[in-house]
């Protein structure tokens, strides 16, 4: 790989990041609203994907524990508490896997 | 711990000088990631830029949501976008979920860049040690545990109604049924399903 490409690639991320950041004017109130049920909903599915080993495969019993167990954490709306659960579960899913 | 595995895995494939360069430029461990595996089994140029243009892409939709929050000035938020990755946006959303209406804007700003640094210096540290030789096999398989944990603990703050937590079960769903039929746009489905799932609908 060449410096080159690689500065390629940096300004493509940066340039991501960047375009709805700085080009962006301030949303109107609707479509701030819609943008507010962005997050939870890109999570949890960035949550799903990485279950999901590249040839459509599932995570093994640990990782699959692990997330069940933040789950289960979730009512209580605690980043804490959601790592505590995914501990826990980890470590059941690799005792019973 | 990610950056200590990205050092060990790329400076066999990069070379020492251009692993480094490629944590402190490109500062993105997915897209990182990729890019190593690409290399590694002779992937071109073009695959590459497509692969980088792909994986960014979800990063337009985080900065429309954090954009409807920012105040600063067009150069501060030209700053802060550096530091615009999946965890930081966690980050600042769920901060600016639990301040006062007036102070959300600067609390996200703030938020935002002090998990970003954080990160990117133990980002910088991880890489470095992995290129010196740390490794952590032992615990390889729980850093898979990592992120699903910490992506499900940042749905939970952020989903603020009611609604949010039908809109993040269905993108999982859609997420699921996308990374199954078409596992190569596996780490793009998120983004697409969090876009389709927010539009329907009104809230109250």
């Amino acid at each position: 790989m060449s410096p080159l490409l690689l500065l390629t690639i940096a300004l493509i991320t940066y340039g991501s990041r960047a375009a709805a950041v700085v080009l962006l004017p301030r949303p109107g109130a609707r479509f701030e609203t819609m943008l507010s049920r962005i997050p939870a909903a890109i999570f949890a599915g960035l949550a799903t994907a990485t279950l999901i080993g590249e040839g459509g495969t599932l995570a093994g019993p640990p990782i699959l524990g692990a997330a069940a167990g933040a789950l289960v954490a979730t009512p209580a709306r605690s980043l804490l508490l959601c790592l505590l659960g995914g501990t826990l579960g980890y470590a059941l899913g690799a005792l019973l896997g | 711990m990610f950056g200590t595995l990205y050092g060990a895995a790329a400076r066999g494939i990069l070379g020492v000088p251009l692993t480094l360069l490629s944590s402190v430029i490109v500062y993105s461990g997915a897209l990182q990631f990729a890019m190593v595996a690409l290399l590694g089994v002779g992937t071109a140029a073009l695959p590459l830029l497509l692969t980088a243009l792909v994986l960014n892409l979800r990063h337009v939709v985080l900065g429309a949501a954090l954009r409807a929050r920012f105040e600063s000035g067009a150069l501060g938020r030209a700053g802060l976008a550096f530091f615009l990755v999946d965890e930081t946006f966690g980050f600042a959303i769920a901060a600016g979920n639990v301040v006062d209406p007036a102070a959300v804007g600067r609390t996200t700003e703030r938020t935002l860049l002090v998990a970003g640094l954080t990160l990117y210096v133990a980002w910088l540290v991880g890489t470095l040690v992995g290129i010196l030789g740390g490794g952590f096999t032992a615990v390889e398989s729980a850093a898979g545990a990592i992120f699903p944990v910490l992506f499900i603990g940042l749905a939970s703050l952020a989903a603020t109604r009611r609604s949010h937590v039908v809109r993040a079960l269905a993108a999982a769903v859609l997420t699921a049924l996308v990374a199954w039929l078409l596992p190569g746009l596996r780490m793009l489905a998120p983004v697409v399903a969090g876009v389709l799932v927010a539009l329907p609908g009104r809230e109250p």
